[in-house]
């Protein structure tokens, strides 16, 4: 799978720094002036070195509790600056759970488990559309193994936002048929798994993609 | 070995059965505390003479002491006059112990700064000192004791607020847990004096600034009020300051203002008591615009008063619109925290400043590695210290 190399793109936002990892997955850690951007299902990369990147899709965002915020929740009318206070200051980093679906060497893109994972404090960005785009359509949708693997999470919910996400930016790249193709091979993937399936197509019917006429 | 549980079971069941007996006595002392009160409410003059005359024959004499206000004063929370910046600090300390690898001290501050009733989060400010080598030692060779080190971190508590109160333009409200005055020193140091003495330049550094400077003290204990009460009660001078003859001992200051059982609290949720002086032995280190007096604080619900304890220096006593001030920002600061009333901003900066065990074992390697990179001589842990540290009998598998 050649590919163009990705270092002349301009970075994205950064989300966040990586907080701990597994070759499998990781999370990230960001500050609640970095929550707007980030959302389930989005597509992210960790460049670890030049010509080295690794790729994961988001499939969890967790604002931990703890004993002083179950006390105010009690209270009548909290004060907006012990709200912010909590936002801001307190509870942080927010988490975000992160699923390694492939990685970039050089100009070639794997569908694979990275060789390594990421670092303590790594920084993470958005994937741009372009590198949304480039990713996903490198070889046959090998990434969906996965996702699909990955029983503990929400798997429809998942691929849902994903393929949402994905089909908006294939779409600007001039490439409308991408969504029929994942849900071919999806339906392919899962010919023998009957409830996932059912699981799966149902949630890509909620998320109301536009399919290429 | 656990508790032996049989044996003290036994006395817990003793413990219950005298329960009833001490509410009995409690409410008894109380009933016959608030008469007092009321009976001397305005007379305030009378239990200041009384005060004074008992000083005379009980040289140990500590008691409240009226300021002006009536002995039943119920003052409700007032409106906000006026914007104002809300400061709290509170301290952490490592005490060196001689048991651990390296001998270090660490002093900690977490300041928090809060603009009432502006959206914005509060600023979270943090001090660290280590204390090591020299800075271990009394002039007299002797490591720090815990005391000294507790009253180093209040002057460094203090010290921070007084810092932070100087970029403000706003009036100012600083906020410490627990009480503003220092007492109690038993063996008193040089180091012990010299860190008092500082301490009184703090404060008298807040007061140039008029910064109003107060003490927060939860669930308190103390009985000056209570006291003074016990005086009027005396049927002779001599009988002041022998524990035994007091008709009031075992009441505290919270129950008298809080009620108890069928006796209903003095203060409604948010009102003040009256601000109290304090009579204590001549040579106190707190006198003159640094003598503290104090109010009792409801900061608890119809159905469940709290009462605080609020320390301020006399300068912040003698003003009517401070006070206010004051009362307005604890009531607010302690209504954020619902059914558990307690300033908000003081309880954050507790986090900010706490340092765990973890922390300090960290800080303790840090040190250690420093010493080693330098080809000094590392010791070890105590023997003592090594076997209370042995990891716990651990379960298969």
């Amino acid at each position: 799978m050649s590919i163009p190399t990705t270092h002349s793109t301009p970075r994205q936002v950064e989300i966040g720094r990586l907080l701990r990892a597994s070759t499998t997955g990781c999370v990230i850690g960001c500050r609640v002036s970095q929550l707007d951007v980030p959302s389930f299902g989005c597509m992210v990369s960790i460049p670890l070195q030049p010509g080295y990147q690794v790729f994961g899709l988001i499939y969890d965002i967790h604002i931990d509790d703890d004993g002083l915020v179950r006390q105010l929740v009690t209270a009548e009318g909290v004060p907006e600056d012990v709200i912010q206070d909590n936002r801001q200051n307190r509870n942080v980093p927010i988490e975000m759970s992160v699923l390694l679906v492939g990685y970039q060497q050089g100009s070639r893109v794997y569908h694979m488990i990275p060789p390594r994972p990421p670092l303590t404090l790594d920084a993470i960005y958005i994937c741009s559309d372009e590198e949304t785009c480039r990713f996903c359509s490198a070889g046959h949708f090998g990434y969906f193994r996965h996702v699909l693997r990955a029983q503990d999470l929400p798997v429809g919910e998942l691929l849902a936002a994903h393929m949402q996400n994905v089909a908006r930016s294939q779409r600007s790249h001039g490439n409308p048929g991408w969504v029929e193709q994942a849900t071919q091979e999806l339906i392919t993937l899962l010919r023998d798994d009957y409830p996932t399936l059912m699981a799966v197509l149902g949630a890509l019917g909620d998320a109301d993609l536009q399919y290429a006429e | 070995m656990p508790v032996n549980f049989q044996s003290i079971q036994a006395q817990i069941r003793e413990m219950g059965q005298k329960a009833e007996l001490r509410e009995r006595d409690l409410l008894a002392k109380l009933r016959k505390a608030r008469e007092v009160l009321y009976t001397y409410a305005v007379e305030t003059e009378a239990v200041r003479q009384r005060v004074a005359q008992a000083a005379t024959a009980a040289k140990s004499l500590r008691c409240a002491l009226p300021s002006g206000e009536p002995l039943t004063t119920q003052l409700p929370t007032p409106p906000l006059r006026c914007e104002y910046v809300l400061l709290a600090a509170d301290g952490s300390q490592v005490v060196p112990s001689h048991h651990d690898a390296v001998e270090f001290g660490v002093i900690n501050v977490g300041a928090v700064r809060f603009l009432p009733g502006q959206p914005y989060a509060p600023r979270e400010y943090i001090y660290s000192e280590l204390l090591f080598h020299d800075k271990l030692y009394t002039a007299d060779g002797y490591l720090l004791t815990e005391e000294v080190v507790a009253l180093k971190r209040d002057v460094a508590e203090r010290g921070t607020l007084a810092d932070l109160a100087r970029q403000e333009k706003l009036p100012v409200v600083t906020l410490t847990d627990g009480q503003l005055e220092i007492y109690g020193e038993s063996k008193r140091s040089k180091e012990f004096d010299r860190e008092i003495e500082r301490y009184k330049n703090v404060l008298n550094d807040l007061a140039a600034q008029g910064v109003i400077t107060a003490g927060y003290v939860s669930k308190p204990r103390s009985d000056l009020a209570v006291r003074m009460l016990d005086l009027m009660l005396l049927e002779r001078l001599e009988m002041a300051g022998n524990e035994r003859m007091r008709q009031l001992g075992g009441l505290t200051d919270a129950t008298l203002f809080a009620g108890f059982r069928d006796i209903p609290p003095l203060l409604a949720p948010g009102e003040r008591s009256a601000v109290f002086g304090i009579y204590s032995k001549p040579n106190t280190p707190f006198d003159g615009a640094l003598a503290v007096h104090y109010f009792y604080l409801n900061v608890g619900t119809a159905h469940r008063p709290v009462l605080a304890r609020v320390e301020v220096p006399a300068w912040v006593a003698a003003d009517p619109a401070l006070i206010d001030l004051l009362q307005h920002a604890l009531v607010a600061q302690c209504q954020a925290l619902g059914s558990q009333p307690y300033p908000y901003a003081l309880h954050r900066s507790h986090e900010v400043a706490v340092v765990s065990l973890e922390e300090k074992k960290q800080l303790e390697n840090m040190i250690m590695i420093e010493l080693r990179r330098q080809g000094a001589q590392v010791d070890s842990l105590s023997e003592k210290q090594f076997h209370k540290e042995l990891q716990h009998r651990t379960r298969y598998p």
